[in-house]
């Protein structure tokens, strides 16, 4: 049986006197597409920057497709694909020279990168010639970071937010083609705010709170008693007080 | 609401706990701490110079104070500490709210100079030639226009120099300009019709009564008139100021910065592709990708395309005068011209290249730790590039040296491309340490805002600057002493392997921390 595509036990990372994660534990099975939901500075993008290693966990382990990190940190890296809430890109190169860049960063050929950078850019459409990157709409600059997750076939993404920014068409686009991936036995790990997005793609999920995994499962366990996603989320993160009048308003 | 404003410019800025602001405090102290020795210097200067040197020095350096005031924050490229407007618009403000903090920025931003004005008052206040200090109200009334003028005059320049600085291929012209201006006054001192016309009281000069001659003849109480003079100057500049002030507020420089879309390249653009390429001709990747990558960010980012027009241009203006005699060039060339303006320029691309490698990758440096590659490359493919752009500027300062007739041959030629490149290991070994340990993020679409104590950090690099090429001057003086070749080449030999072992031991240093600090540096870098 291989081993989960993420596994982790006591994750923790502290900043001052709080608990951004507070001993997480998480299994992803290979192959899933896992929503990972919560409310903001819950500790999602500090999980998925935990998980990337772009930042050091202060306790726990963690295991990505059966290397162990900080250990196998480089190993990790060549079979990720990262869209992170942050930009990654560099504003000063156009999206075809820095999908070419990706590529080399990841090891393949510079004639492998341009061709692989070119059918990207097709694929998701994104024609813009000699324009800058810096120079892109929010939601161009969030398909040309999915492009480049993708150029070196990564068996694991690691997603912060993707289709924050993007437009109806470009969110169905980017959606058609992650699904392709899971079919094709990728696993990918996204967060989200927009809960119809999990509802519509993910076959399981969990919710963090406060740092910690207040539920996880199957999307079918999450929903049990037939309510909605929306209601299950409200209902785990405690937040079903009224919102209090303001007077003046 | 000014206040509100001022409390979240100074929250802005405020300092913390953060290494980088730690290091920021002490930039801050070393700096103003030397502008305050040569406050008390000019002090001391005036209060014992005779009528004659008073009359002569008062009205240059009060030249020299303009020019700092108005020049040196665009020609270090960073203009001090500026209103954030495209967040400001927002709110209803009326402009001149705005144009008031505007003006109290400026004033901070040229706080050195009114240390030296300080200074200098309080001489003048203390020779007993001048009145004593019953003489302070004529003395500092005067002075307090003049800054005022000044501040007024660096307002309406940084408005103007910003948006000149923001089209696209016109901010490169701009810097040659600004790069003759500069230079123009030491050609004038050198060849002496400048100092002529200064000691002169019927020089155009005077009579016409610039503001620096017009505010040094009313703190000497020599004409009541200059002082008329002063304040036409000082309203003429809030004219200035306040023109160039409004026409920034409307101003789109996202639309001039724009990009054609769909133009075919150009002979230049291909061309520049070929430089670009360059690395993969004898690197491997992913080395060969991150130095490819960097010379086309750098190639363009207006700030350092600025940076690179002004080593070659900025760096023979400031040096080519030293070669000029009263009598014109010098019969023989000068065997150091060549190697002094080379690390001049070495120098000057360090701000955008090896000192802060990655201040214009601001929070994108994330994907150097999410790719697989380790950031020893990273690091090294960066140092590529940075070299790359150092000898294409040598490359380009020979040439223009070599039309100029001020280099002596081949062997200078040869020198300089040894020295640039040992002095490089020191400046690319200390710029390591410096990018991993006190990264800032910098603007790359603005060529003219500076990061945090940017322009405090240019100053100490220079004032330090001696001291990181000392091996190289060892060699130098090791030539002069013995005068002998082989004594150059022998100390130049050494400082060549200790600058490879400061390398290799900065490099391995450098990466450690760069593993340790991760999180810090990309918290600093993600900064707006």
């Amino acid at each position: 049986m291989p081993s989960p595509a993420i596994l982790v036990h006591g994750l923790k990372k502290v900043y001052g006197a709080k608990a951004a994660v507070d001993g997480v534990d998480l299994e992803v099975p290979r192959g899933s597409f896992f929503g990972f939901l919560g409310p903001n500075g819950a500790g999602k993008s500090t999980t998925i920057r935990i998980l990337t290693g772009l930042i050091p966990a202060d306790g726990g382990t963690i295991e990505i497709l059966g290397f162990r990190m900080p250990q196998d940190e480089l190993e990790i890296k060549r079979r990720i694909g990262l869209v992170p809430d942050e930009s990654l890109l560099f504003d000063r190169l156009t999206g075809a020279e820095f999908l070419e860049f990706v590529g080399r960063m990841y090891g393949l050929d510079r004639a492998m990168a341009i061709t692989r950078a070119g059918r990207l850019l097709d694929l998701f459409e994104v024609q813009a010639g000699r324009k800058l990157i810096g120079e892109y709409s929010k939601g161009m600059r969030k398909r040309v970071a999915m492009a480049a997750s993708l150029i070196h076939h990564p068996e694991l993404f690691l997603m912060d937010e993707p289709f924050e920014g993007v437009d109806a068409v470009g969110a169905r686009l980017m959606k058609d083609i992650l699904l392709d991936q899971v079919a094709r036995g990728a696993t990918i790990f996204l967060t989200s705010h927009v809960l119809e997005v999990v509802e519509r793609l993910c076959d399981r999920a969990a919710i963090i709170h406060n740092g910690k995994i207040v539920t996880c499962g199957t999307l079918a366990e999450l929903r049990s008693g037939g309510e909605s996603l929306e209601d299950a989320f409200v209902r785990v993160v405690g937040a079903e007080r009224q919102g209090e009048l303001l007077d003046w308003l | 609401m000014i206040a509100a404003i001022l409390r979240v410019q100074w929250l802005s800025s405020r300092l913390g706990a953060s290494r980088s602001e730690v290091f920021d405090l002490i930039t801050g102290i070393l700096w103003y701490g030397f502008w305050t020795v040569a406050a008390i210097a000019a002090g001391v200067l005036l209060s014992h110079a005779s009528g004659a040197m008073v009359g002569s020095v008062l009205p240059t350096g009060m030249l020299l104070v303009f020019c700092y005031w108005q020049f040196v924050p665009v020609l270090s490229a960073s203009m001090g500490a500026g209103l954030d407007l495209r967040k400001l618009m927002a709110y209803p403000l009326p402009h001149r709210y705005l144009f008031l903090i505007e003006l109290l920025l400026r004033l901070s931003s040229g706080a050195e100079m009114v240390l030296i004005l300080a200074g200098g008052a309080v001489g003048l206040a203390a020779n007993p030639s001048y009145g004593g200090v019953a003489a302070l109200p004529r003395i500092t009334s005067p002075l307090l226009l003049y800054i005022l003028f000044n501040v007024l005059g660096a307002s309406g320049m940084r408005s103007l120099v910003e948006r000149i600085m923001t089209r696209r291929k016109v901010r490169e012209l701009a810097a040659l300009i600004l790069a003759l201006v500069w230079g123009l006054p030491r050609i004038f001192f050198r060849t002496g019709s400048f100092t002529k016309t200064l000691a002169d009281p019927a020089s155009p000069l005077q009579r016409i009564g610039y503001p620096w001659a017009a505010v040094a003849r009313t703190m000497l109480g020599e004409s009541w008139i200059s002082m008329l003079w002063l304040a036409l100057w000082a309203a003429a500049a809030l004219v200035f100021a306040c023109l160039q002030f409004e026409r920034t507020l409307r101003y789109d420089a996202l639309a001039m910065q724009a990009t054609p879309a769909n133009g075919r390249p150009s002979a230049w653009a291909s061309a520049m592709e070929r430089f670009y390429r360059l690395p993969g001709w004898f690197l491997p990747d992913p080395l060969a990708g991150i130095a490819e990558k960097e010379l086309r960010s750098l190639a363009r980012t207006p700030r350092f395309r600025m940076v690179f027009v002004m080593g070659f241009t900025f760096g023979l203006m400031v040096w080519f005068p030293s070669m000029i005699g009263r009598q014109g060039l010098q019969s023989a060339p000068s065997p150091y011209f060549l190697p002094t303006v080379s690390l001049y320029a070495l120098t000057l691309l360090g701000q955008g290249t090896y000192w802060n490698c990655f201040g214009f990758d601001r929070g994108a440096s994330a994907l150097y730790f999410v790719a697989p590659q380790p950031i020893r490359q990273t690091l090294a493919g960066k140092n590529v590039a940075a070299l790359l752009f150092i000898y294409l500027e040598v490359l380009i300062l020979t040439i223009v040296t070599a039309i100029l007739r001020v280099v002596p041959g081949w062997g200078s030629i040869i020198e300089t491309l040894v020295v640039v490149g040992i002095c490089s290991l020191y400046m690319l070994a200390l710029g390591n340490l410096s990018s991993v340990n006190y990264p800032r993020a910098l603007v790359p679409e603005r060529a003219t805002q500076g990061a945090r104590g940017q322009a405090r950090f240019q100053g100490l690099i220079f004032l330090f600057y001696p001291i990181t090429v000392l091996p190289v001057l060892m060699a130098y003086l090791a030539r002069y002493a013995f005068d002998s070749q082989v004594a150059f080449a022998l100390v130049l030999g050494i400082a060549a392997i200790i600058g490879g072992a400061l390398y290799r031991i900065a490099m391995e240093s450098a990466v450690s921390t760069a593993q340790r600090r991760r999180e810090a540096i990309l918290t600093e870098l993600s900064r707006n």
